[in-house]
This record gives structure tokens, C-alpha cells and sequence, in this order.
């Protein structure tokens, strides 16, 4: 796969967990190892996603991974 | 009498709930009558830990802190170990690493070094926070969720379980509790949380001998 359709791949991936965030209320809190101990809200979390930050990259990362799993039935009843 | 140490950090809110959470780690290894040192707060340095891992050497090592692929720290994000100055220190061990992508590069070195088995994660471990909580672990409905597999995890460690069933059955609790927050309708904001929980499912490992246990 060239360059360039990688990088329009990402864009993409980085559009979808854009919206998704948005869909979250404004005062979920999530921490990360990068975040220093700290918990970042909706609008952090997007700011990361936006700006390509580390943790952008690990929270589209993981978001993208879920929803590969949510496709593929690996999200099941425990 | 299995030795088991424990460090425990407590600097910043993230930490407080991982030291939160493994207080009852700390009273069922002393309740199971197995030899534990718990050094916790400022005492989670580097030169304790190195030092009562040399006098104490501890079948068991539970690392809370934050961490990279290369490293985990303690008080004041202090590293205690690295890859590349002392991946030795937890030789003849087995030592979940409560942080943050340590498996990743340090986990190998330890092994490597002589480590029975290194526990931990390849991703950074997220934890998600009740808003509503006022940031108190006792009153955290979500951050039960991402901390209890944890717990579940060292709890069957310390009763003498083989590393390979607690990481499965930790991994399973993680599976549920990521449909539960996929699928109830208690809070509005649980299924955002899911995806951060799943992550943490697909970083936990165990590299070196899995089939290991404590004795």
C-alpha cells in the first residue's frame, strides 16, 4: 500500500474516533499512563486526537481496535 | 512462606486508586500468612525497593507506578527499574508491574535477566473515572470496572494459582465488564468507556514462564 493511502487511511480512522468522541458526554474521564496521572475529559480527549499526540495516537489505536473486535463478534457475553 | 513484596505510590490521583485498589492485596497476602513488605507512598522509592529486594528477595513483586515500555517508576515517578540499568533487580521473581506498557520492552529484559515471569501491560493501561465520584475509589462505579480485573489477577497469584489461569480469568472479567459497558442502560455514558477497557485486555501479558506460581 503507497504512502499516501496510508496517511489517508489515518485521516479516516482519526475522523471516525473525532465523531465518536464527540457522541461522549462532556465529563467522562479517562487517565493514561501519558497523561501524567491526570484524567482528561471528552473535549481533552479530542484535542489529543486532533493535535496527533501521543495519547491521540494510542486513543485511535484502541478505539479502532474495539471497533475491529465489535465487527468481528469479539466483544461477547462473559 | 512465600515473600511478597508490594510498592505502592500514591502521588497523584491515578495512583491513589491503584493504591486503593491493592490495599486488599496487601491484607489477603498477610492474611494468607505469606511474608510481605509493603512500602508504600514516599517509601516507594528506589533505594528501598532495591534494598529490601536484596535482603528480602520476594517470590513476589507487586509494582504499582507509572511506567514506559522501558521502565516502571515509584514515588515522584522515580524510575525503580529499567531495561537498561537493572532489568536484574527482579531476577528469581515473579512481578506483576501495575503500569503502564512495561511489558513491552522491560518485561523481555527482565526475563532475560532471570525473572521467573513479568505481568503487565504492552499497551499504556487506561483507567476510567466515574465523573460523579469526586474522584473517591470507594464511590467509583466505572473505575470498579477497569480495577477489579487487576485485583482478580494478584489475588489468584498470591493463593498460589498458575500466572497462565490468573491472566485468563483476569482477561475474562475484563471481557465482561467490556459487555457490560457495551450493553447496560445503569449509566448513559457506560459504553464510551469500553473501548479503554478492551485495550487493556488486548495489553495484558505474561512473558517468561506462565506456567509458574507462587509456593
Amino acid at each position: 500500500m503507497s504512502k499516501e493511502r496510508d496517511e489517508e487511511i489515518k485521516e479516516i480512522e482519526k475522523q471516525i474516533i473525532i465523531e465518536r468522541l464527540r457522541q461522549a458526554p462532556a465529563n467522562m474521564k479517562i487517565s493514561f499512563g501519558m497523561s501524567d496521572g491526570k484524567f482528561l475529559d471528552r473535549d481533552e480527549l479530542i484535542h489529543q486526537v486532533v493535535e496527533d499526540t501521543i495519547i491521540g495516537q494510542k486513543i485511535v489505536k484502541v478505539q479502532m481496535a474495539y471497533l475491529k473486535a465489535l465487527k468481528n463478534n469479539l466483544v461477547v457475553e462473559g | 512462606m512465600p515473600r511478597v513484596l508490594f510498592s505502592r505510590p500514591m502521588h497523584d490521583v491515578t495512583l491513589g486508586y491503584l493504591h486503593y485498589y491493592s490495599k486488599e492485596l496487601v491484607k489477603l497476602s498477610k492474611d494468607l500468612n505469606h511474608s510481605t513488605v509493603n512500602k508504600e507512598y514516599t517509601e516507594a522509592n528506589r533505594k528501598v525497593i532495591e534494598k529490601v529486594i536484596s535482603k528480602f528477595k520476594p517470590d513476589l513483586i507487586m509494582l504499582n507506578g507509572h511506567g514506559s515500555p522501558e521502565v516502571v517508576c515509584g514515588h515522584n515517578n522515580e524510575i525503580i527499574v529499567s531495561s537498561r540499568d537493572n532489568p536484574k533487580l527482579l531476577k528469581d521473581a515473579i512481578t506483576y508491574s501495575f503500569s503502564c506498557s512495561s511489558a513491552l520492552v522491560l518485561g523481555e529484559k527482565a526475563v532475560e535477566n532471570g525473572a521467573i515471569c513479568f505481568i503487565g501491560y504492552e499497551f499504556d493501561f487506561a483507567l476510567g473515572k466515574d465523573p460523579d465520584s469526586e474522584s473517591t475509589p470507594s464511590k467509583d462505579k466505572i473505575a470498579k470496572l477497569f480495577m477489579e480485573p487487576s485485583n482478580l489477577l494478584f489475588k489468584n497469584i498470591l493463593e498460589g494459582c498458575p500466572i497462565k489461569y490468573a491472566v485468563e480469568k483476569a482477561k475474562e472479567m475484563m471481557n465482561k465488564n467490556v459487555w457490560y459497558l457495551n450493553t447496560t442502560n445503569a449509566f448513559p455514558e457506560a459504553i464510551h468507556y469500553a473501548p479503554y477497557l478492551y485495550g487493556n485486555y488486548l495489553g495484558l501479558v505474561a512473558k517468561g514462564n506462565d506456567n509458574a506460581s507462587v509456593k
